[in-house]
């Protein structure tokens, strides 16, 4: 396997999609989750640049990466806003404890 | 600007929708005002409509590859059922400003009766698959909201998921059809889809076209789908009226004629549809016999003239059964209303309490009188002449056995209908009721429907010319009004249907000296009022559409970790599936 540059993009998405695959599905921390999710949002990103090289729209791809981390910062924002009422109103951060529509 | 008519038609209810939400249930009279100003002018849009009628696509918007373009069309068959919508909509919602005087929450009532006008005129307008299963969908839900309106009352809301489950399960079999069309036609285009329809495979066509029809039975109410309708009469009698007699319940009868030239060479299937338009009209009919609550009974004549229309379908009479659905939803509409009336007045639904109702509310029973003649079929009013036509075609296109047995219907309907206006509004008092006139804007909104039911057979011959010169692929052919006066009134056919229909009315008139028949058939009678045992298939489906959402709510955990683990299983999945496809 040659080391250029779309087997390394490649290999950063493999990379970060696991790392924030595993946050999410092993963490229990809320904010530990927003982090992971972001990490996830990061792979995404890293895979459309790279796409985009593949397929010649590298501007076309850039744009968008910019669309999604203007995006993907509101909803980190948003996220840690709740993750702070959800401390608030429950006491804890654990997210077993969000189970409350169930009952 | 037919476009922008188009457009306004719809967003003119779904925009008053909001306003009338807004408005806040704080001020009543304005929430009153603004709902029959935006329905009247909905109404005065679609109308508007009607000449810019044509075959060709109004309205394209496009919207990416994945769901073709969302397309408007405002053929015969959709201005003429918007104009329906609309205008009995605005009739009801005038209706409604008296009798809904004084009740809570009338944001709610006004907002989902707008929303569901709009949405069924986007149904028959939109000649998009998906756009047909968005509306179809949207109506169903404001159905269910509105049946349980009342929803302190067990049995309302009981009534409501009834009819929610029951349709759904017709819209599931929609949605399979509309899936299986773009994957053979690669549209979503009905138009598309009817023009190439013969390219299709045998037995693909054949699934598309039962699975069509089961969506257009459980829609309409037909058999084996019948109950479900009679249980929707807790909804407040405006809404009986506009969504359960005149416009939603004649969406299934809409779709099998929109795909009329697409199926009707499938082998089986004009059969089975009137078979099944057929054993709704002979089966409620009888259940109307031994009904004894005002709503029901009506509810049942629903379904049975209803089962007319579908019969007209299957045997190729799709004028006819079009024409039927003018006559029916004018008449039926203008008998809910006026049965509202006799609701609102006495307060009660049970007409075993009315009687000689007549002469404290001649105005309402003027108009429920001529309602029911026409419903009876009695010449010159709007059901007689579209029933005979209905008739006629089925004896062209149908077997005999068939046209028999809806003649037979034809005499029950007679019946039950005598039966129904002698129990109400004639005979002596049966208990001490407080009965009460209807108020102006009762009589404001059944005036014009009474006038309509005197005179929308005159509309014959306009109404055969709009079908045949917008509708190229239905090969219909359009005469004069005169023509069908003169087609109806010579054929022998009618002869033998007056005679049907004045024994029908003899027998109710006879009624004490055919007390043994009467007695005789006392265990048709049970069954009937236990409605032949289809309550319990459909109450099966309920139970067991519930009992599965009972149990899949173990697959809602409440983790996140669980739902990642759903969403990573997804995606994987997908990749599979890409990987095996490639």
């Amino acid at each position: 396997m040659t080391l250029n540059i779309t087997n390394v993009a490649v290999l950063v998405v493999l990379g970060l999609f696991a790392t924030g695959f595993y946050g999410l599905l092993a963490v229990r921390n809320l904010i530990k989750v927003v982090v992971a999710l972001q990490i996830l949002v990061k792979g995404a990103m890293v895979a459309l640049v790279a796409a985009g090289n593949l397929t010649g729209q590298l501007q076309a791809a850039q744009s968008m990466a910019l669309t999604v981390i203007v995006a993907d910062t509101i909803v980190a924002v948003v996220a840690l806003a709740l993750a702070v009422q959800v401390r608030r109103c429950i006491g804890t951060l654990d997210i077993k404890a969000l189970t409350s529509l169930k009952r | 600007m037919a476009a922008t008519l188009l457009i306004l038609s719809i967003a003119i209810p779904w925009f008053g929708a909001l306003v009338v939400w807004l408005a806040g249930d704080a001020r009543p009279r304005l929430q009153h005002g603004l709902a029959v100003a935006f329905s009247v002018l909905a109404g005065a849009v679609a109308v508007a409509l009607l000449p810019f009628s044509s075959s060709q696509i109004l309205l394209s918007i496009p919207v990416g590859g994945a769901f073709g373009d969302f397309t408007f069309a405002a053929d015969g068959l959709g201005v003429f059922l918007a104009v329906v919508a609309t205008v009995v909509g605005s009739l009801a919602v005038i209706f409604s400003v008296g009798y809904m005087r004084g009740e809570q929450q009338l944001g709610r009532y006004y907002a989902l009766v707008l929303f569901f006008i709009g949405a069924m005129v986007g149904l028959v307008l939109t000649t998009n698959l998906l756009l047909i299963f968005f509306f179809w969908e949207i109506t169903a839900l404001c159905s269910y909201a509105l049946i349980s309106f009342y929803n302190d009352d067990p049995k309302a809301v009981a009534g409501g998921i009834k009819a929610l489950i029951i349709t759904q399960l017709g819209g599931v079999g929609l949605l399979l059809g509309a899936l299986m069309i773009f994957s053979y036609t690669g549209s979503f285009d009905l138009r598309d889809f009817i023009a190439q329809a013969g390219n299709i495979p045998q037995t693909a066509l054949a699934v598309m076209a039962f699975g069509f029809l089961a969506a257009a039975a459980a829609k309409s109410a037909q058999f084996p789908f019948q109950t479900w309708l009679p249980d929707a009469m807790e909804a407040p009698t405006p809404i009986s009226a506009l969504i359960h007699a005149a416009t939603m319940v004649n969406a299934g009868v809409y779709l099998l004629v929109r795909f009329y030239p697409a199926f009707a060479e499938v082998p089986g299937w004009r059969t089975a549809v009137m078979l099944v338009g057929m054993l709704s009209a002979l089966l409620t009919a009888i259940m109307a016999m031994v009904a004894t609550d005002l709503k029901r009974a009506l509810a049942y004549s629903t379904v049975s003239q209803l089962g007319y229309m579908v019969y007209a379908v299957g045997a190729g009479g799709l004028f006819a059964s079009q024409f039927h659905l003018m006559s029916h939803s004018v008449f039926k509409a203008l008998l809910f209303l006026s049965a509202g009336a006799v609701i609102h007045g006495v307060g009660t639904r049970d007409m075993r309490l009315m009687g000689g109702l007549g002469q404290k509310m001649p105005f309402t029973r003027a108009v429920f009188v001529i309602g029911a003649l026409a419903l009876a079929g009695l010449p010159i009013l709007n059901g007689f002449w579209s029933k005979e036509l209905v008739l006629e075609a089925g004896l062209v296109g149908g077997p005999l056995w068939m046209w028999v047995v809806m003649l037979v219907g034809a005499g029950l309907t007679a019946c039950y209908t005598f039966r129904m206006v002698w129990m109400v509004f004639y005979g002596q008092p049966r208990a001490k009721l407080h009965a009460h006139e209807a108020g102006a804007a009762m009589k404001t909104a059944l005036a014009p429907l009474a006038a309509g039911t005197l005179l929308t057979w005159l509309l014959a011959g306009p109404f055969s010319k709009l079908l045949e010169s917008t509708l190229p692929l239905h090969a219909l052919e359009s005469h004069s009004t005169l023509h069908y006066l003169e087609e109806v009134a010579l054929a022998p056919a009618t002869l033998i249907a007056m005679v049907v229909i004045a024994l029908g009315l003899a027998a109710w008139w006879q009624r004490a000296r055919l007390q043994g028949l009467v007695n005789a058939l006392s265990g048709v009678a049970r069954a009937a009022a236990d409605s032949f045992g289809f309550e319990a298939i459909n109450r099966g489906i309920v139970r067991a559409t519930q009992n599965s959402a009972e149990n899949l709510r173990v697959t809602q955990t409440g983790l996140v970790s669980w739902n990642i683990f759903g969403i990573m299983a997804g995606l994987v999945l997908v990749l599979v599936i890409l990987l095996l496809g490639a």
